[in-house]
């Protein structure tokens, strides 16, 4: 038996930590069929129990393996931010706003993964503007390319308490169809409801805030649109801020709401919500209506019938000369970035994650919280047109799908912005109405 | 050769040549036989190995992420740096100093004999056991304007409609980060300052008592000249702490009206991760390093013992 010294154990330590040192890249080798995915929590749980039943599905189907990680929205946020910056990267990011957040300046800066090859295996299938909103441009290798794999859209869509609407002794079928007129309609209900010991109740939602990142950029181009300012970027790229008529709608745009927060139709805690704030300030009730990403303010009370019913979705109202306006659709998706260790099994998940059956399963598992980016599933399964549900044909009705465009990047200086386009036909604003 | 043979030769030469480089391979060693050294290093080694990891390799990566002068350049045109850095000011000098004050009179408080004062001793120091995180979280909802306990308590008692104390102004937004940050650290430092009176010896006072000396004279000639080290030091160290305090402004009130109340450490975060921009988060941070190191080697040198004339 050999004598234990200090010597020797000092020689043991040294040598174990020498051999993991030789043997770590022969341990990383024996993984390369294993791919980690961060995946951005749902807003309900019937969305990641969606996902993780897919990512279940193609293990079992491909033999890879996917480590897959779910992580609240604000986290992932700083944990994307973090990774990129140390390069210590996942092989997979999704997120819901990384297109128009984190995506566009790495791309620009080359720290993202061409993924070219994965979209074009559903290219046929997507929505022309959900492509659109999916390029950006390399600013090392001067191209313009697909570093973003459409996976969901969304399409604000306004939320409205009815029940509070009536208890003001209003009717929303009286509500006017043009965008001033229709916002105005609810500033005189504030006041009546105050009246009825509502006190803490505004009118308008409005998320002109500081934080964000999604809510306060979304409101503004909504305005913004709505007032002509469309051609703030167009397809080619290029800004038009010296526009005569973007600029007008800009002014326009913030004028608007800036003088009902000062006029106190907005809650004063407003300037400081974050994306899930107006959500809150809604379900209290707080506010009358919201226009917001996605039937997620329905669904959080999908359990509590009669408030899921009380709550009136409609789409885009015209905007003031009586014409259709532009929705902008936001794109959620994954992503690679460069230094991610197993891009091929990565860039196979992407590519079983994309088909229409799996993706629609996933979104309908999700109860139909966001949109396809493929027109053909919201046409032909009558999941997304339900008659029944008063939410899903404001968001998906077939008109809508006439009148595009892709959210405005609104990210930090030396981005690339994406540009609108538009579509003809007449979009019809669907709405449940009640009253 | 030939010098190794005479230094053999010679005992007293050979004795001497030898124990030189021995004496100076201990001087290296710490005066430590080599054995003994080697036992040294290596129970070193882990402490060596997390600090570096854990402290040093992120210090080093921090800085080296803010080093670009073109980063401060773009700091120091933002209206919101401005703005952050007087908040900033404005929070370690209101902040500090009026917790300090208050925790030297407190202390003089608690010094009383009784049952109560232990029990009262015993509530104050709640709010610096508590876990920061919720205690801030709970301020921030109770000062909320439309649904928060302080307004609906002014409404409901009073018929009063308070204001939004986080939503509509900056000065009781950053009034409001101040007062929290005093309520949780207050009591920490009233206890430090309280072990400080208890080590003046009782026969100063009977000798000052002799000498007529009571009430506010007694804290003036006896008391303040000998907790005055412990005070400057207490300053010192809550002024550091202070400048790099994250928790109170960001759960009280989120740096918000409008990115009005933000202090450098909340700044910091929001430029990395709110709008991607680590490096620029880094030199928001690390701007307040020419007013830190001088506090800390101030700090450093006052730790030096000092006497105390009465």
């Amino acid at each position: 038996m050999s004598k234990l010294s200090r010597r020797s154990v000092l020689r043991g330590s040294v040598g174990l930590a020498a051999i993991g040192t030789i043997a770590r890249p022969f341990i990383a080798n024996a993984a390369a069929k294993t791919a980690s995915v961060w995946w951005t929590q749902g807003f309900i749980p019937e969305e990641d129990a969606s996902f993780r039943a897919m990512v279940a599905e193609y293990e079992k189907i491909s033999g890879n393996k996917i480590d897959l990680s779910i992580i609240p929205f604000a986290p992932i946020r700083q944990k994307i931010v973090s990774a990129l910056t140390s390069g210590d990267v996942p092989d997979v990011m999704s997120n819901y706003n990384a297109g128009l957040t984190v995506v566009p300046q790495n791309a620009w800066n080359d720290k993202l993964v061409d993924l070219t090859d994965v979209v074009d295996t559903q290219k046929s299938h997507y929505h022309p503007t959900a492509l659109l909103a999916s390029q950006y441009y390399n600013n090392v290798t001067k191209t313009r390319s697909f570093y973003y794999v459409p996976t969901a859209t969304f399409v604000a869509p306004f939320h409205i308490w009815n029940s509070l609407v009536e208890k003001a002794g209003y009717k929303m079928s009286d509500a006017p169809k043009t965008w001033d007129a229709f916002w105005d309609f609810f500033k005189p209900m504030q006041k009546r409801l105050r009246d009825k010991g509502m006190r803490g109740v505004y009118a308008l939602g409005l998320q002109l805030t500081t934080a964000g990142p999604t809510d306060g950029n979304a409101l503004f181009h909504h305005f913004l649109i709505a007032y002509g300012g469309n051609r703030i970027v167009t397809k080619d790229g290029a800004p038009h801020l010296d526009d005569p008529q973007v600029k007008e709608a800009a002014i326009k745009a913030l004028s608007y709401i800036t003088t009902a927060f000062k006029e106190g139709y907005v809650p004063p805690g407003a300037l400081s919500w974050n994306d899930a704030d107006d959500n809150n300030a809604f379900h209290a009730k707080q506010i009358i209506v919201d226009l917001d990403g996605t039937i997620s303010t329905e669904l959080a009370l999908y359990q509590k019938k009669e408030d899921y019913d009380d709550i009136l979705t409609l789409g885009m109202p015209l905007d003031n000369a009586g014409q259709p306006i532009a929705s902008q659709l936001a794109v959620a998706g994954a992503f690679v970035a460069k230094g991610a260790k197993n891009v091929e099994v990565a860039k196979d998940f992407l590519k079983y994650w994309i088909q229409p059956a799996v993706v629609n399963q996933i979104l309908k598992g999700g109860l139909g919280r966001a949109l396809p980016a493929m027109p053909d599933l919201v046409k032909n399964d009558p999941f997304w047109l339900d008659p029944t549900d008063p939410h899903h044909p404001p968001t998906r009705g077939r008109a809508r799908w006439s009148r595009l465009c892709p959210s405005i990047r609104f990210s930090i200086p030396d981005t690339p912005r994406r540009t609108p386009s538009r579509f003809g036909g007449l979009p019809r604003p669907t709405s449940s109405g009640k009253g | 050769m030939a010098n190794a043979q005479v230094v053999a030769s010679h005992p007293a030469l050979a004795t001497r040549a030898l124990s030189v480089p021995s004496k100076r391979k201990r001087a290296w060693r710490g005066g430590l036989q080599r054995s003994e050294f080697v036992w040294a290093v290596a129970f070193i080694i882990p402490y060596a190995a997390v600090f570096l990891a854990f402290v040093a390799y992120p210090v080093v990566y921090g800085v080296w992420l803010g080093h670009d002068p073109a980063l401060y350049a773009e700091l120091l045109s933002e209206p919101i740096y401005q703005r952050t850095v007087v908040n900033t000011v404005l929070y370690v000098v209101i902040g500090v100093n009026l917790k300090m004050f208050g925790a030297l009179l407190l202390s003089g408080l608690f010094m009383r004999r009784g049952w109560w004062v232990k029990g009262l001793l015993l509530i104050f120091v709640l709010p610096w056991a508590m876990p920061a995180l919720p205690a801030f979280i709970s301020i921030h909802w109770m000062l909320n304007g439309q649904w928060g306990l302080l307004n609906n308590f002014l409404w409901n008692v009073f018929g009063i409609d308070g204001p939004g104390w986080l939503e509509t102004s900056r000065w009781l937004a950053l009034g409001a980060v101040i007062l929290s940050h005093i309520w949780k650290w207050m009591p920490f430092w009233t206890v430090i300052l309280l072990a400080g009176r208890m080590a003046i010896p009782q026969e100063l006072y009977e000798a000052a008592e002799m000498d007529g000396a009571t009430g506010l004279k007694r804290f003036v000639h006896v008391t303040f000249p000998l907790l005055t080290n412990l005070y400057l030091i207490c300053t010192l160290l809550s002024t550091v702490f202070t400048i790099g305090d994250f928790n109170a402004v960001y759960f009280v009130s989120g740096g918000g009206p409008a990115l009005s109340t933000h202090v450098l450490a909340t700044l910091g975060i929001r430029n990395a991760f709110e709008i991607a921009r680590p490096d620029l988060g880094m030199a928001a941070v690390m701007s307040a390093l020419p007013l830190m190191i001088p506090l800390v080697i101030v700090l450093m040198r006052k730790l030096r013992t000092t006497e105390v004339q009465l």
